[in-house]
């Protein structure tokens, strides 16, 4: 298994109703195989895979490999295991917020994880992308993607359409949720080594998400 | 903290389903926190090398991490951002922006990243403030970094276990009230994960405050609790009422023992730092703990909030967490702008020292190799400059791995004090290593003629256990200091030059030894209830020690005593007494205690004793010791060279085996090394 030769540990959970496809968009990741049967996850279970991340100055320069090993928790959209399922989230460093673009329920649910996530994520405004699945059933959509951005808007955070099935966008919505939470890491420890630096940028950013997430929640 | 997740509506197969996740999860945990050992090692090896420290004078116009003069500089252009410190151009990082920082600030800062703190530090706030008590209750019983990195997996699998049927009898905590069931169920974690590696394990051995290890079953109660007596010190200890816990003798015997040790130190409680002094109020604390029928009262939450604040429960017997948290606070104290964040992070620099505890024994390597070197003396600036080239030929630390990390240690002999002592860096995984590296000693030449130069070599191992592996001396009186040539000279064990310089005899250990036969013991007078029965005990009080060698300036050392019981010579018989400081006729008066002792072993059994002056951050001095057997060099039918007991060290043995159940007790003359007697 592993032993440790990478730079950073980097945990991720994905979450949503049942069903969405949360395990087959992990497989899809992880191992590039789709598995059409759906098979129910009991509680929780997790995938990994190591990925090289590359950091770029602040100036677009390219900078540094890492090497990133990836814990990808994957979680029971039941809601008998919710308990079980939302323990976990305080350990993740980024989430992937999926629905299902054929279930218009599953959809109307990603309030409701986002408010959970609120709660019991690692603090109030974790990094979050939102993840509409089964892209490739276009015949069988309920969701249409302008519905979805303006949510993915409304929280601040990215929105992909994505398919387990072709493959199509998985990478991007992992490498984009790795990127923020990245991102979000050198932030931590520049605030905490230069505390009077104001941090510009995408902090600005993150503060006005986190504004509008409140709102939201009201 | 987990109280909420109750996994009752779990059926048999979905719970080993989950339980099998989370101990996968395990091995990805375990193999990340070995990972960030070593990076908290690097960060050590650099902030040692340089950091300005508090008990050294040091000139304002030096760089804080080389020390090299700066000359005329601006301060503003130079000051590293992160710690305020003065730093020359060497000493920086640069970023893409092309700011830099000096470093250590750098290291720290990549540190905090690739160890996952940000992220921790971030969620340690967050809970806490939303479980206030619980999480103050729980961060009383562990060590911050198990505090801070626990994740629900790790509290899940251990529940999970706990819970599991075919795991055993309930154990008796589960009467506990909720939040304490958490706390507790944690227990074995921490005894079975990293923190058994050696440093930790004596951690816990010592640890005064592990009142839920006092509190949990047997299994783990062995492990923490062995290294104290039960009928040695219980005689001065006041009788409670024994029957209401099991452990309560064990108990009381250690805070007894424990007592005396603090009463040793009160005196330079003063003269620490803060942790210092609130060890002694853990003691009185752990008194109350384990008191029958004391629920966690308010006074005693109280108590634990101060634990609870980062930095100050870095509870840590050990002498180098001092050493380095003054070190970080140095780092740190011209950071004007700290107040925020320094709280944070030196819970997390706390976590990461406990590394070095148990350097230095000397291992068995069979020195072999050679060390190059050349020697300068700058009149000038009265400095000696020793220029470490290379080792060759080193011995493997470990044989089996053909492993060595090697680092080069001088010393200007007599002076053995923190200050004298000098070290390359740690070449990784060679026994041919390249320094080039310059070694200096600011000294006057004729104080420098009555010296001698000591270099000694030792492998670095990332957890905490350094091996000799060999050294040589060289007296500066006859040495030519015009001729810079390259020195070369072959390395050679520790006795030999011990032998040669220093009388065989090194002081006196009294010790009084007890067997304890199975079973049918007298349960008079030492209340063991609940005891596994299967063997007997052997209970080894150390009394004191007498006239033994100083090891640091000052003429005095800072001593401990080390029990092995061979033929195992590894952590499950490993035992150790407090330090007791500045004496060189320490009393320890503290019992070490081996169960499931059978008389048939006692003849095949050895009890290996030494003395070590505690030297932080650094490899410990062997001052001396004893081997109790039967000594006639063998074991089991085997061999064996450790069976090598002698006059008073046999006969006071078989007084032990002669007269189960009493006291049996001698004064021992210390060996001067624990080699071979005759090559």
């Amino acid at each position: 298994m592993t032993d440790g030769d990478y730079d950073y540990l980097i945990k991720l959970l994905a979450l949503g109703d049942s069903g969405v496809g949360k395990t087959t968009f992990l497989y899809r990741y992880t191992d590039n195989k789709f598995n059409p049967k759906f098979i129910t996850t009991v509680g929780i279970d997790f995938r990994e895979k190591r990925v090289a991340y590359n950091s770029r100055g602040t100036n677009g320069s390219p900078g540094k490999a890492f090497k990133v090993h990836l814990q990808l928790w994957d979680t029971a959209g039941q809601e008998r295991f919710r308990s079980l399922t939302t323990a976990f989230f305080r350990d993740a460093m980024g989430f992937l917020l999926m629905f299902d673009l054929t279930s218009q329920q599953s959809f109307l649910n990603v309030r409701n994880w986002m408010s959970q996530l609120q709660a019991n994520a690692y603090c109030e405004n974790p990094d979050i992308v939102l993840i509409g699945n089964k892209a490739d059933l276009s015949d069988q959509r309920e969701v249409n993607e302008r519905q979805a951005r303006d949510l993915a808007d409304k929280y601040g955070i990215p929105y992909f359409e994505t398919s387990a099935a072709t493959g199509q966008n998985v990478d991007k919505a992992v490498e984009t949720l790795l990127d923020l939470i990245m991102k979000r890491m050198e932030q931590c420890v520049d605030k905490t080594q230069v505390s009077d630096t104001a941090n510009g940028g995408s902090s600005g950013k993150l503060d006005s998400a986190k504004t509008e997430q409140k709102r939201c929640a009201c | 903290m987990t109280e909420a997740v109750d996994l009752s509506f779990l059926s048999e197969a979905e719970r080993d389903l989950i339980l099998q996740v989370l101990q996968r999860d395990e091995v990805l945990r375990k193999a990340e926190e070995r990972r960030i050992r070593r990076l908290k090692n690097e960060l050590l090896e650099i902030r040692r090398k340089g950091a300005k420290r508090g008990s050294q004078r040091y000139s304002e116009r030096t760089c804080a991490r080389c020390q090299q003069s700066l000359g005329r500089i601006s301060p503003k252009a130079n000051t590293c951002r992160g710690c305020n410190h003065l730093v020359c151009r060497d000493c920086r990082a640069y970023t893409a922006n092309s700011s830099w920082r000096c470093k250590v600030c750098t290291k720290e800062a990549e540190l905090k990243k690739s160890t996952g703190d940000w992220f921790y530090d971030q969620r340690i706030n967050r809970f806490a403030n939303r479980l206030g008590s619980d999480i103050i209750r729980m961060s009383l019983r562990r060590k911050p970094q198990g505090n801070k990195r626990e994740t629900v997996g790790e509290v899940l699998l251990q529940k999970g276990q706990l819970s599991d049927p075919k795991a055993g009898p309930k154990s008796p905590q589960q009467q506990h009230k909720e939040a304490s069931l958490t706390c507790d169920s944690l227990e074995p974690r921490d005894a079975k994960s990293d923190t058994e590696s050696t440093e930790n394990m004596s951690l816990d051995g010592s640890h005064p405050l592990s009142a839920p290890a006092a509190a949990s079953p047997g299994r783990e109660k062995t492990k923490t609790l062995s290294p104290s007596g039960s009928n040695a010190s219980s005689l001065t200890i006041p009788v409670r009422s024994r029957e209401a816990l099991p452990s309560d003798s064990d108990s009381e015997t250690r805070l007894g023992s424990r007592g005396a040790a603090s009463a040793d130190e009160s005196d330079t409680l003063f003269k620490k730092n803060p942790r210092r002094s609130q060890r002694s109020s853990e003691y009185t604390k752990s008194v109350i703990d384990l008191r029958p029928e004391v629920p966690s009262s308010e006074s005693g939450s109280l108590g634990d909030r101060s634990k609870s604040v980062p930095g100050l429960n870095v509870e840590m017997e050990e002498e180098e967490e001092e050493d380095i948290d003054n070190l970080v606070e140095i780092h740190r104290q011209r950071t004007a702008r700290s107040s925020m964040r320094s709280g944070v992070s030196s819970s997390t620099l706390g976590s990461m020292v406990s590394i070095y505890s148990e350097a230095g024994d000397f291992g068995n390597v069979c020195v072999t190799g050679e060390i190059a070197f050349s020697l300068s003396y700058e009149q000038k600036v009265q400095m000696l400059f020793i220029h470490v080239k290379e080792c060759r030929n080193l011995a493997y630390a470990d044989e089996v791995k053909k492993r060595s990390n090697p680092y080069v240690k001088t010393y200007l002999l007599p002076d053995k004090s923190r200050q004298g002592k000098r070290k390359t860096t740690i070449k990784r995984n060679t026994i041919n290593p390249l320094y080039n590296e310059m070694l200096k000693y600011e000294i006057n030449r004729p104080l420098l003629m009555t010296r001698t130069l000591q270099f000694s070599v030792w492998h670095h191992d990332r957890f905490g256990r350094n091996m000799f592996l060999g050294e040589v001396d060289v007296p500066m009186a006859s040495w030519n200091f015009e001729n810079q040539l390259e020195e070369c000279l072959s390395l050679h064990g520790k006795d030999c030059a011990d032998l040669a310089a220093f009388p065989q005899h090194r002081g006196e250990l009294v010790v009084s030894l007890k067997y304890i036969p199975p079973a049918k013991h007298p349960s008079a007078g030492n209340g063991r209830k609940g005891k596994r029965e299967e063997g007997g005990e052997l209970q080894v009080w150390i009394k004191e020690a007498k006239n033994l060698t100083a090891a640091k300036s000052g003429g005095t050392s800072d001593s401990f005593v080390k029990g092995y019981l061979l033929p195992l010579r590894n952590k499950a018989t490993k035992r150790k007494t407090p330090v007791v400081k500045k004496s060189l006729n320490p009393h320890y008066n503290y019992t070490l205690v081996y169960h499931n002792i059978t008389l048939e072993e006692l003849p095949h059994t050895c009890l290996e004793l030494t003395v070590w002056d505690r030297e932080p951050l650094s490899s410990n001095d062997f001052l001396g010791g004893v081997r109790l057997g039967v000594g006639n060099g063998m074991s089991n039918g085997q061999m064996v060279d450790w069976m090598d007991s002698t006059g008073e060290e046999i006969s006071l043995w078989q007084k032990m085996r002669k007269y189960p159940g009493s006291w049996a007790e001698g004064t021992l003359p210390l060996r001067s090394t624990m080699a071979k007697a005759k090559p």
